[in-house]
C-alpha cells in the first residue's frame, strides 16, 4: 500500500524509524534521559484541526515538555519570546504557514530548523501516524544542528492539507530578539 | 566570503573589523549560516546568479552607532543596506538591492521613543514592530489605536518607508502619510532632523508636518539618503464603535455610479472607513488578490461562463446573473465612531446611493469597542479594529504552478484611476493575463480603495523554487507593466528585482523624475555607499558600470 505520508530532508531518517521505534517512542521519555530534557516545548497549532488521537498521543509522550497551543496573534506575542528566549530546543506540529512564521521569529532567537517531516492530514487520522510523529520528534532530537537545505523547503500554506512535525534548535550566536527596551 | 563589489578583501576585512568596533563582535554576522537568514525568502531570483544576497550584516542598537557604521562603511566604500525588521515579504524581504551590500540590521534598535496620548502620537526606532506597539499600548491602558499593514509582524517605521497600507481611517491608512517627524543619519554620517524637529527642543516636532522650508520628509520614503533611524506617526484616539453597511447594487455596470457617489462621500470625509468591492453573482470576495484559487459561485450557470476559455462574457454573466436574484456587486463599508455618527455617515450613504435603481441597503449591528475576546478570536480579519495579526498567512496561493510548489508569493500593484470604467477595463485586462498564464487567481478580481483618490489593483503572482518557472512569472511581470504603462497605469511598490523595470516607465521628459534623484544621490552620497539601487537610484558608479 502507497502511503501519501513523504519525509523530508532529516526527516527522512527518522521516519524510517517509525516501524522499529513506534510503540517506544510514543512512551513518555524516561525522567533524566538526554532527550526527556532536550525538549523544552512541544507547541500545537491551534489555528488547524489536529487529529484528536495524534494530539493526544503527541502530548502524552511528551509530558516532560511543556505543551504550547500556538496562535500567532498580537495577544501571544510576548509569550512565545520569553518561550524562545528561554529555550534551548523546540518542537511543533503545525500548518506550513504557522511553522513559516514561526521560524522567521525563532531565528531571531537563534533557532534553526533542523528537522522537519510532513503528513497528509487524511493519514494523520489513522493509527500509525501518532507513532510515526512521535517517533520523528524522537529521532529529530538526536539529530545535530546541520540541517540540510531540504529541510527548509516546505510549502507555506495553511489550507494544503499537509501537516508539519518538525523540530528547532538554539545553535546560532544571532540573537537579535532579546526583548524590546524600554524608555 | 562573499565581497561586496568593487571592494578587496583587504578593505572588506578592515572594514568588518571596524564595524566590530563599534557594535561588538558579536553583532557582525559573516557565516553562510547567519546570511542565509537575510535571503529574501519570496524571491522570484531564488538560487540564481542574479540573486540579491548580503556579504555581510551588522546589527547597531542605537543610532550614534549607526553615525559611526555609516562613516566606516564611506571609509571602505562598502555598500550598506539597511532594513527594519526584514519582513517586508513580497517586496524584497531582508535582501539588499545590490548583491554584496552589509545589510544594516535595525531590528535591536526597538525602543518607543516616546508615546503622546493627549497628542496623538508616537516615535518608533526602526526595530519596532506593530505587535509591539499594540502590546505598549494595550499595556499602559493607552488610550490610542494604530492602523495595522497585513501581516503585522513588520516595523512601523519600516512599512512607512517602503509605502505601506493598512485598513481603518482614511488619514491613518497611508502609513507614510500619517509620519510626522524623521531623525535620519546621512550618508556622510551626519544626523538630520526633519520638520519641526530641526528646532532645538522643539516642542511640536510630531504636531506639525510641514516645518520650515522644503518639506523634504518624502525624499527618505522608497529611496536610499539616509538611515531612518526614528520616525514620528499620529495615531487615532480609539472609535467607540464599528459597523459595516452593506450596498448592492444589480448590474455589473453599476459599478461606475458605485465608485461615482462614493468617490464624492469619501472627498466630502463623510465615508472614511475603508469599503470593500465583492461579487456576490461570482462568488469573488473582497482582496480577491490574496485569495487563492476559483471564486464560488452559487450556481452552476455561473461557473461556466466564469470558466469560458475565451473570457468572462460580461452581458451573459449579468444575465445569468439576473436569472438567480443576485445582484452582481456588493460593497461593505466600514465605519467607526460615536453609534449617532455611523447612523449619520449611513443615512448620508443611503440617501446618496439610493438614484441606482436596484440599490438595496442593510446596516449591520453597531458593535461596541472594544470587541470581547470571544468575538475577536472569531473574526478573521482584525487589520479593521487595527490589531496586528499573522492571519494573513491563512491567505495566498500557496498549492502549486506549473508544477512547482508555491513558496510565496509576489504583487503586481498598479494605481489606476477611481472610476467604475477604469475598474472594468482593468478586471479585463487583467483576467486576460491570468487566462493567458493560467495563473492561480480568480477569473475577475476587483480593485481596492485602500488609497484615498486612486484605485490599487493588485494582482498576487506565485513564487517558487524553480528557476524555469520563476523566470516564466518575471516575464508576466514584464508584460503586466508594459501593459498598464500603455494605458496610463504605474506601480506604487515593487519588489528588487523589478525596481529598474517600474523606474523605467516612469518616463516623463526623458526620465526627468529619475535623473533628479540621481542628481540627489550623488549629492548627498558621492560614495553611492547607501543602499544603491533601491528603487532603481543607483549612484554614479554604478551608473557608468551598467552603462
Amino acid at each position: 500500500m502507497v502511503t501519501r505520508r513523504t519525509a523530508v530532508g532529516a526527516g527522512l531518517a527518522f521516519a524510517s524509524l517509525a516501524g522499529a521505534a513506534g510503540f517506544d517512542a510514543c512512551r513518555a521519555p524516561e525522567r533524566g534521559s538526554r532527550e526527556a530534557r532536550s525538549i523544552d516545548a512541544l507547541l500545537i497549532d491551534e489555528t488547524i484541526e489536529i487529529p484528536r488521537q495524534l494530539a493526544a498521543s503527541v502530548r502524552a509522550g511528551r509530558r516532560e515538555a511543556a505543551v504550547v497551543g500556538v496562535r500567532l496573534d498580537a495577544a501571544a506575542q510576548a509569550g512565545l519570546a520569553r518561550l524562545l528566549d528561554k529555550s534551548q530546543a523546540i518542537a511543533g506540529i503545525s500548518s506550513g504557514a504557522t511553522l513559516f512564521c514561526l521560524e522567521r521569529m525563532a531565528w531571531d532567537h537563534g533557532f534553526r530548523l533542523t528537522a522537519r517531516s510532513q503528513w497528509s492530514v487524511g493519514d494523520a487520522h489513522g493509527h500509525a501516524c501518532p507513532q510515526d510523529v512521535a517517533a520523528f520528534l524522537d529521532g529529530a532530537q538526536r539529530l545535530a544542528a546541520n540541517p540540510a537545505p531540504l529541510v527548509r523547503a516546505y510549502r507555506p500554506s495553511r489550507s494544503d492539507g499537509t501537516l508539519h512535525a518538525w523540530f528547532m534548535q538554539k545553535s546560532a550566536r544571532r540573537r537579535l530578539g532579546q526583548g524590546r527596551w524600554e524608555v | 566570503m562573499k565581497l561586496p563589489p568593487n571592494v578587496s578583501q583587504a578593505d572588506f576585512t578592515a572594514a568588518l573589523q571596524a564595524f566590530a568596533g563599534i557594535v561588538g563582535d558579536q553583532w557582525v554576522f559573516t557565516s553562510d549560516e547567519d546570511l542565509e537568514l537575510y535571503r529574501d525568502s519570496y524571491s522570484i531570483l531564488w538560487g540564481e546568479a542574479d540573486e540579491r544576497t548580503a556579504s555581510a550584516a551588522v546589527a547597531p542598537d542605537n543610532a550614534d552607532q549607526v553615525v559611526e557604521l555609516v562613516k566606516v562603511a564611506n571609509r571602505y566604500r562598502i555598500p550598506i543596506y539597511p532594513i527594519s525588521t526584514g519582513k517586508n515579504l513580497g517586496y524584497g524581504g531582508a535582501a539588499p538591492a545590490l548583491a554584496g551590500s552589509v545589510v544594516f540590521d535595525l531590528k535591536r534598535m526597538n525602543r518607543i521613543v516616546e508615546i503622546d496620548e493627549r497628542h496623538g502620537y508616537v516615535v518608533v526606532e526602526p526595530g519596532v514592530s506593530y505587535f509591539d506597539l499594540y502590546n505598549h499600548i494595550q499595556e499602559k491602558g493607552l488610550k490610542l489605536w494604530i492602523d495595522v499593514p497585513s501581516p503585522g509582524w513588520g516595523s512601523v517605521l519600516g512599512n512607512a518607508l517602503d509605502g505601506g497600507v493598512g485598513v481603518t481611517l482614511a488619514p491613518y491608512r497611508n502609513h507614510f502619510e500619517a509620519q510626522c517627524g524623521i531623525e535620519v543619519v546621512l550618508p556622510n554620517g551626519r544626523m538630520m532632523r526633519t520638520g519641526m524637529g530641526a528646532l532645538p527642543g522643539a516642542r511640536t516636532w510630531q504636531q506639525f508636518k510641514p516645518g520650515f522650508g522644503p518639506r523634504i520628509d518624502g525624499l527618505f520614503k522608497q529611496s536610499n539618503y539616509g538611515v531612518v533611524t526614528k520616525m514620528g506617526f499620529w495615531l487615532m484616539p480609539p472609535p467607540e464603535n464599528f459597523a459595516t453597511g452593506v450596498v448592492t447594487v444589480p448590474k455589473f455596470r453599476d459599478i461606475i455610479p458605485l465608485v461615482d457617489i462614493i468617490g464624492r462621500l469619501e472627498q466630502s470625509k463623510i465615508v472614511q472607513g475603508l469599503w470593500m468591492l465583492s461579487s456576490p453573482t461570482t462568488g469573488t470576495p473582497g482582496f480577491a488578490a490574496h485569495e487563492a484559487g476559483p471564486s464560488k459561485p452559487q450556481d452552476p450557470r455561473i461557473l461556466a461562463i466564469l470558466n469560458d476559455p475565451d473570457g468572462v462574457d460580461m452581458d451573459k454573466l449579468e444575465a445569468a446573473a439576473r436569472s438567480t436574484g443576485l445582484p452582481f456587486w456588493a460593497c461593505d463599508l466600514n465605519f467607526y465612531g460615536p453609534a449617532k455618527l455611523i447612523k449619520a455617515q449611513w443615512d448620508c450613504v443611503r440617501d446618496a446611493l439610493a438614484e441606482i435603481p436596484g440599490a438595496r441597503f442593510k446596516l449591520n449591528k453597531v458593535r461596541r469597542l472594544p470587541l470581547p475576546p470571544q468575538e475577536l478570536a472569531n473574526t478573521r480579519d482584525l487589520g479593521p479594529f487595527g490589531i496586528p495579526t499573522l492571519r494573513t498567512f491563512d491567505l495566498g496561493p500557496m498549492f502549486s504552478y506549473e508544477g512547482a510548489d508555491v513558496v510565496g508569493h509576489i504583487f503586481f500593484s498598479p494605481v489606476i484611476p477611481r472610476t467604475g470604467e477604469a475598474a472594468i477595463e482593468a478586471m479585463d485586462v487583467f483576467a486576460a493575463i491570468a487566462r493567458k498564464y493560467k495563473l492561480p487567481c480568480p477569473p475577475l478580481q476587483f480593485p481596492s480603495s485602500l488609497f484615498e483618490r486612486a484605485f490599487l489593483f493588485a494582482v498576487g503572482l506565485p513564487v517558487t523554487r524553480s528557476a524555469t518557472v520563476n523566470a516564466k512569472l518575471r516575464d508576466i511581470i514584464r508584460e503586466l507593466v508594459a501593459i498598464s504603462a500603455e494605458r496610463g497605469w504605474g506601480e506604487y511598490r515593487t519588489a528588487p528585482a523589478f525596481y529598474d523595470l517600474i523606474m523605467g516607465v516612469y518616463s516623463y521628459n526623458d526620465h526627468a523624475l529619475r535623473e533628479f534623484l540621481e542628481t540627489i544621490k550623488d549629492a548627498v552620497d558621492p560614495n553611492g555607499i547607501m543602499s544603491p539601487g533601491r528603487y532603481a537610484i543607483w549612484p554614479r558608479h554604478l551608473r557608468d558600470a551598467k552603462v
